[in-house]
């Protein structure tokens, strides 16, 4: 029975567009537009808390990551002219990088003060992303950037876009559990539930822990590559502080360190809002009260209430 | 120069509070920089709106901000006390970001200004022009540093916040009053930050989302200076405050922001203990 259910949501999501279309025949593009913010941030969500839930750092420079592979991303397909999927590699791996780069004098920072670092990072690389007008144009923001296309196979209409979206999500999806189940996730979470004791069993918490702010800093660059090519426009307003705290939400709100948490922290957090229609001040003040409710009330989030009620 | 020293002051008022929060809660208040924000506007309010004398409304700032410090003290940060750090980090910064985004749905984002009689007056020494409000500045903030040394060195409550600082358990089992203590330590913080928001106002614009950069300077100032040792934060601000002056000057303006997290990063590969910590104790 069970079984019966998931693959009528797996279908369902799957013929999302023609749903819709069946559904909302009215407002078809803004449903769509809507799932496919759900799929991005799902996937910037997940690669978050490969940090946060399962090495157990409190980063919050996520923007930084998701900045440095958009505006990559950005730059190569408008001036460069890089096919789709090689930039969005290429942004990936610039966003790796920087974050192994940054990492090794970061993760020398203890709990509070590694999370401090990372805020710092965000705020640097959003005051860098404001005035390298040379290479970002500022405020003026990148403009033009092409829609993808996959070979001869141009990813053009809503329905593409949504699949293309949905793939990207499944791959961060299983990457998520790979890294998370086996050897390497027993290690992640020996290192996040007690550093010393992982040390003292040979398990280097700072080569795990860099590893982890690596693969997740290359997953959100590749996230914001995919980003930019479906608004076709960068500006530094994506990645501020706002960001982070999107992220925040998502996470502790779904379910700290968990998949099914997370995923439903990111189909409520992008699903909720254009529902509710708030202004964007409104939304902030909602979604910092509703997060201070949560770590107070709920550490676990809504993953535990799940837990608890199919127990 | 000056102008760093300025700079300097008001980091290190901000800086103290934090660093004290730290060493007798070890609590890292992500809304502290909104003590701040909050406080300017009071004074802008007594100041501008209201029509009180100066030396009024900058007193009227550090009153509001020690009921509200209090406030949120009793309410948020007893309920997340016993919790893992985590959980104390995202939800001072949640607090942050309601208050910065009340305060712009109830006060707009323009900036407002508020200059008073002694930010115009200039003094001229020698071919070198100065504000009176920033010698202002300057002469208050050290006073308040000196009183906030003797404060936590000679008196009753201010040994119980050292004594905290070292070992909560201990003072409890002793008979040391923890809640008063945390308290007062709460009203301190809230109390300096709001004095250097008077302080400055008359120098810059204030704003709703100021108080995110400044939490984020003091922290650098806080971890460069040794995690929550107060003297160590304040001599850790000023050489933010004026690192920054200098490099806004002759390097660049528009990353000046950057550059206390830039000392930051720097002392902390060189010393990871910060420039004159040890361990954590005001």
């Amino acid at each position: 029975m069970r079984r019966v259910g998931w693959l009528v949501l797996g279908v369902a999501i799957l013929a999302a567009p023609w749903l819709v279309a069946a559904v909302v025949p009215r407002q078809q593009r803004y449903v769509l537009h809507v799932l496919i913010f759900t799929a991005l941030f799902a996937a910037l969500a997940l690669s978050y808390d490969l940090v946060v839930g399962h090495v157990g750092s409190l980063s919050l420079g996520h923007p930084a990551f998701f900045g440095v592979g958009a505006y990559t991303a950005a730059i190569l397909a408008t001036q460069a002219r890089w096919s789709f999927l090689t930039d969005v590699f290429a942004a990936g791996l610039a966003a790796a990088v920087v974050a192994a780069l940054v990492g090794v004098p970061l993760f020398r920072l203890a709990e509070h003060a590694f999370a401090v670092g990372t805020l710092g990072l965000a705020l640097v690389a959003s005051v860098v992303a404001n005035n390298w007008v040379q290479v970002t144009r500022g405020p003026l923001c990148i403009t033009g950037i092409p829609k993808p296309a996959l070979g001869p196979l141009a990813v053009a209409t809503l329905p593409a876009f949504y699949w293309l979206a949905l793939a990207a999500l499944i791959v961060v999806v299983s990457l998520y559990q790979g890294l998370t189940t086996f050897r390497l996730g027993r290690a992640f979470h020996a290192v996040r539930d007690n550093e010393p004791l992982a040390a003292s069993a040979g398990i280097d918490p700072l080569k795990y822990r860099l590893l982890a702010f690596t693969i997740a800093a290359g997953l959100a660059g590749a996230v914001g590559a995919l980003y930019v090519h479906y608004l076709s426009v960068m500006c530094p307003e994506e990645m501020t502080v706002a960001l982070t705290v999107n992220l925040l939400v998502i996470v502790f709100l779904g379910g700290v360190g968990s998949l099914r948490g997370v995923l439903v922290g990111a189909v409520l957090f992008t699903a909720l809002p254009e529902v509710l229609r708030l202004a964007p001040t409104w939304r902030l003040v909602i979604y910092g009260g509703l997060l201070l409710l949560v770590v107070i009330r709920s550490p676990g989030g809504i993953e535990s209430l799940l837990r608890r009620a199919s127990r | 120069m000056l102008h760093g020293l300025t700079l300097g002051s008001m980091y290190a008022l901000v800086a103290a509070g934090l660093a004290l929060m730290l060493g007798v809660a070890r609590l890292i208040n992500f809304a502290h920089g909104e003590f701040f924000m909050l406080g300017a506007y009071v004074f802008w309010f007594g100041y501008s709106e209201l029509g009180l004398p100066y030396p009024v409304a900058a007193l009227l700032a550090p009153a509001v901000m020690v009921a509200f410090g209090i406030a949120y003290q009793r309410t948020v940060i007893r309920a997340i006390l016993p919790r893992s750090w985590h959980v104390q980090l995202i939800a001072t910064l949640a607090t942050s970001i309601v208050l910065t985004n009340l305060a712009i749905i109830v006060l707009g984002t323009q900036p407002k200004e508020v200059p008073t009689a002694l930010s115009s007056r200039i003094l001229d020494v020698a071919g070198l022009r100065v504000a009176w409000q920033r010698l202002l500045v300057l002469a208050a903030s050290l006073a308040i540093f000196w009183g906030l040394h003797w404060f936590v060195g000679r008196t009753r409550t201010g040994r119980a916040m050292r004594a905290m600082s070292q070992n909560r358990e201990a003072c409890a089992v002793v008979g040391v009053d923890v809640q008063w203590t945390a308290m007062v330590t709460f009203a301190i913080s809230a109390a300096l930050a709001a004095i250097a928001a008077a302080l400055v106002s008359p120098l810059f614009n204030i704003f709703p989302d100021m108080g995110t950069t400044l939490t984020l300077k003091a922290f650098a100032a806080v971890v460069a200076g040794g995690f929550g040792y107060v003297n160590g934060a304040i001599a850790a601000s000023f050489l933010i405050g004026l690192t920054e002056a200098l490099a806004g000057s002759y390097i660049s303006y528009a990353y000046k922001d950057a550059i206390a997290f830039v000392i930051m990063i720097a002392v902390l590969l060189w010393r990871p203990q910060g420039l004159f910590g040890r361990r954590i104790g005001i």
